[in-house]
């Protein structure tokens, strides 16, 4: 893990923080001025139903897009002040991402899909191939490293793209309804790994969703409606 | 895993796709390899009929009629010690062979009465069969090697101007010139064989006489100038050096002009022909872009995804466009090699054809339509291809690096 900012600084950080989407020419309210802190090593749920805005703040906590108003930190860095290829470097060497879909690369196999995070941070062939047999060992999937993702069930991609996640040892992962395409026995799976890698590592994360089953199993539920911070429940 | 590899994996993808834009770019290459190796032949062509028609490599005239531009090469004092000077010229190890010429021009006249103008080199059959002339023949005899007696003088007729006097080998003709002190002389000469100099105009007033006969003709033992043939391999500049170092010392000053200088038109036609070529490429390459860039673009906008997540998990700008350069990169590697290949069969099926164009203007015989294998020709359209393929990708770069991830992650 590299963390170059304050420790002392909560891990995620949102203050008055407003952001809008246009549809056509009309602005759509996505955030409405939320605040919200995420400490080091929390597992944190942003639960509400579909356009409640929990997306929306995990890419701003992800630094794939910046707030019209107010400000998100990371480790105590304004993520809205920083250029484009700086936040492109947080997002390589310090956050890893789960999507709903996987998004895997689909002319990748698994190990492949596995090292890019290492790849493209230049890390050696060796080391980037010892870590990523040891991330898909970790998932269980030692053994499908060679598959390409046509050719991985939905629960197996979804076990890869947390192997990817976590390649790099990121000081947190964002997880966007990593269970939304699964059924609940693979959904049950993939949330063990992720709760697992937390209490390892001690790195944080950050899961949108608003699948019950989930938000059972996570100790801290924040709850959003129509871009609005309506409850945290711990 | 490579970008290389990744990228030729996306290019993989959509197989029908980039079938079609290999064939393309392919198509493309082709056209540019066999239009590169017709206009090459054709340089190789004209530059061997031109040096082994009569103009040699070099020649060696006096500095004082032989400035740029001037053509005209009289009978001159300041090669009166020719014999000496062709065999220095002889010695040197860059020569083949040299050979002198006397030009002249005047009227010839028959019998009959008919009575044409004409222009004359008297040159030296021996030396220019070392210097690999040729001599079209279309009837009669070349002229004999050995310098003819008094009376038994000879000349071919090119055939146009024999058609015009009715001369036919056998016959005599009459030749009246203007010597170099200024008063006419005529001489009789036996019509040994008709020719044709490959050009229409010159053939219908061309005559090709022994050196002595010329001599004989211009009451001088002058020449005009000498030519010289260089050694096969060496190279024209390298040559000229040689030849101009042993004439430096000689009093009058002589010139040392190469067959381009003297021979403008090929210059002239290379340009024309250049300026065809880059024409049709211009077209041939723009068709190319508009089409692998679509191709490109296509898959862009079908991988927006794709590419919002590789950027969402740290892949930088210039990392996303190196993998979209890549592939129009292999596109244009993998159709230039094809293109190549195509380029290749086709170039020896035409050579094998025997196909010929009629004659180009001016000119009396038909053309063999060849093409020439340069393998520099393949390597530089593929070199070209890459960089048209580069710049097709501009536009898909600049989509895919542009792409804002939140949305792009979004897209269906």
């Amino acid at each position: 893990m590299t963390d170059a900012a304050s420790p002392a600084s909560p891990l995620f950080s949102a203050r008055g923080v407003v952001k809008h989407y246009r549809l056509g020419k009309v602005p759509v309210p996505a955030l409405r001025g939320v605040d919200l802190e995420v400490e080091r090593g929390e597992v944190v749920a942003l639960a509400g139903p579909s356009g409640s805005g929990k997306t929306t703040l995990l890419n701003l906590f992800g630094g794939l897009d910046v707030p019209d108003e107010g400000a998100v930190m990371l480790a105590g860095r304004d993520l809205g002040a920083l250029s484009e290829a700086e936040r492109t470097r947080i997002r390589r060497h310090q956050l890893g991402f789960v999507f709903q879909t996987f998004n895997l690369v689909p002319v990748l196999t698994a190990r492949e899909n596995v090292e890019y995070p290492l790849w493209i941070a230049g890390t050696g062939a060796a080391e980037r191939r010892r870590r990523a047999e040891a991330a898909l060992a970790a998932v269980g999937l030692a053994e499908r490293g060679g598959h390409r993702p046509d050719q991985l069930s939905g629960g197996e991609r979804q076990r890869v793209a947390i192997a990817r996640a976590l390649v790099h040892e990121p000081l947190a992962v964002l997880a966007d309804e990593p269970t939304g395409n699964l059924d609940s026995h693979n959904g049950e799976k993939v949330l063990d790994l992720l709760l697992r890698w937390n209490r390892e590592s001690g790195a944080t994360l950050v899961v949108a969703t608003h699948d019950p089953a989930v938000l059972a199993r996570l100790p801290r539920r924040v709850r959003l409606r129509d871009g609005a911070v309506v409850g945290d429940e711990r | 895993m490579r970008w290389a590899l990744m990228a030729l994996r996306n290019l993989a993808r959509n197989g029908r796709r980039t079938f079609i834009s290999l064939l393309v770019v392919g198509t493309g290459t082709a056209a540019l390899v066999l239009t590169a190796g017709f206009i090459l032949f054709n340089f190789r062509g004209l530059e061997g009929a031109l040096v082994h028609g009569g103009l040699a490599h070099l020649e060696v005239a006096d500095a004082a009629a032989a400035a740029p531009g001037q053509l005209d090469r009289p009978v001159t004092d300041a090669l009166a010690d020719w014999q000496a000077l062709r065999a220095r010229l002889q010695s040197l190890p860059e020569v083949a062979a040299a050979g002198a010429n006397v030009h002249l021009m005047g009227v010839a006249s028959t019998p009959a009465g008919k009575s044409a103008s004409f222009v004359a080199v008297g040159a030296e059959p021996d030396r220019e069969k070392a210097m690999g002339f040729n001599t079209r023949l279309r009837a009669g005899a070349v002229l004999p090697a050995a310098p003819p007696a008094e009376g038994d003088d000879a000349a071919l007729l090119a055939r146009g101007l024999a058609a015009s006097l009715g001369a036919k080998p056998g016959d005599v003709v009459t030749l009246l010139a203007l010597t170099p002190d200024g008063s006419l002389n005529a001489l009789d000469v036996r019509v040994a064989g008709v020719l044709t100099t490959g050009v229409q105009d010159l053939d219908t007033r061309f005559v090709k006489l022994h050196l002595a006969t010329a001599q004989r003709l211009l009451q001088s033992t002058g020449v005009s100038d000498l030519l010289v043939m260089l050694r096969e391999g060496v190279p024209l500049d390298a040559g000229k050096r040689a030849v101009a170092r042993a004439v430096a010392a000689h009093r009058p000053a002589l010139a040392v002009v190469d067959w381009k200088a003297r021979a403008p038109f090929y210059d002239q036609v290379k340009n024309l022909y250049l300026g065809i070529f880059w024409f049709l490429g211009t077209v041939i390459l723009v068709l190319v872009v508009l089409s692998a860039s679509n191709t490109l673009l296509m898959a862009v906008l079908e991988r927006t995804r794709e590419l919002g997540t590789l950027r969402a998990i740290g892949t930088s700008r210039a990392q996303l466009a190196a993998i979209v350069l890549l592939e129009a990169l292999w596109l244009g590697l993998l159709g230039g090699a094809l293109g190549c290949l195509l380029g290749w069969g086709a170039t020896l099926l035409i050579n094998a054809s025997h196909l010929q164009m009629p004659p180009p203007p001016g000119a009396v015989e038909p053309i063999d339509v060849e093409l020439a294998l340069v393998p520099a020709a393949f390597a530089g359209t593929v070199a070209l291809m890459l960089v048209v393929l580069a710049v097709a990708a501009v536009v898909p770069i600049a989509r895919a690096t542009r792409l804002r991830v939140a949305e792009a992650l979004t897209a269906v």
